[in-house]
């Protein structure tokens, strides 16, 4: 293709007219721009409104913790398991407090 | 007749119902832009649609400083590239369109003195342009087509004169091949 065949080209190109818009575009764009005033924007939440949403939530989760420990502990003590503080005394009464133990 | 710093005026005071009448003195213009970028009338439409919507968005934004023509084509010719963008990925996914047979005979002519008809010669530069990148696309059009100046189209793309430049050189011999690619076809 040489410089002359494309510069006709573009020359016929330029003489193209564009589709006439519709005698009601106007309005019809106006009618868009209505619809979208109607559609109320997002709520932005904050850090703050999000944490307030969280916070029951997080609560639950640590009172259903707390329980479990608890009924772990009294299930375990019944169950004649001893528990977790007994065995601790147990170790410092026998290794660490007896004279010559190391 | 109140020119468009006066409607826009009233309009950013509460007077929606004026934007209609910026629409009815706009949308020749801003049709014309698109329509270099989009064959399909009622996809250039659409796309008018969404251009001034989009000014409507930015109305805040307008300083007054440009004429409104300005900023307006400026939106015209950003949503063209998107419009652009999104077809680029449309089209690596179906085949290309036929050529009609007045375009392909001039397109294989030697010398191309042939009468060419503007719509042959649109539909010749619309399949060859979609080999280029949407923005080389656009600066090709503006330069060659719509007769721009460099500063222009920097104002309307937000590119640099020198990367407009250089843009339009390699657009042109891209564009080159690809229609040497097409009359091979």
């Amino acid at each position: 293709m040489n410089e002359q065949k494309l510069k006709r080209l573009f020359a016929a190109a330029r003489n193209e007219t564009a589709p006439a818009p519709p005698a009601d575009f106007a309005a019809d764009v106006l009618r868009a721009i209505r619809r979208e005033k109607q559609i109320p924007p997002p709520e932005t939440i904050s850090v703050f409104d999000r944490l307030n949403l969280l916070f029951p939530k997080l609560a639950c989760a640590a009172a259903a913790v707390i329980v479990l420990g608890v009924a772990a502990d009294f299930g375990l003590t019944a169950a004649g398991v001893p528990n977790l503080s007994d065995g601790v005394s147990q170790i410092s009464a026998q290794w660490l407090l007896t004279p010559g133990a190391f | 007749m109140s020119d468009d710093a006066e409607l826009l005026e009233r309009i950013r005071n509460g007077a929606a119902d004026d934007f209609a009448e910026i629409v009815r003195r706009h949308q020749s213009r801003v049709f014309a832009i698109l329509n270099r970028y989009e064959r399909d009338a009622q996809k250039v439409e659409d796309l008018a649609q969404e251009t001034f919507i989009k000014a409507w968005r930015a109305l805040g934004q307008f300083d007054g400083r440009a004429p409104f023509e300005h900023w307006i084509s400026k939106i015209a010719v950003r949503a063209a590239l998107d419009h652009l963008r999104r077809e680029k990925r449309r089209q690596n996914e179906i085949g290309l369109p036929e050529l009609g047979e007045d375009a392909l005979d001039w397109l294989r002519g030697d010398d191309g003195k042939n009468e060419l008809d503007s719509r042959a010669a649109a539909e010749i530069l619309e399949l060859a342009m979609r080999e280029l990148s949407p923005a080389d696309r656009v600066v090709i059009t503006m330069r060659e087509i719509e007769g721009r100046s460099v500063k222009e189209i920097c104002a309307a793309t937000g590119s640099s004169s020198v990367a407009v430049r250089v843009r339009a050189l390699r657009a042109r011999a891209k564009l080159k091949n690809a229609l040497e690619k097409l009359a091979k076809l």
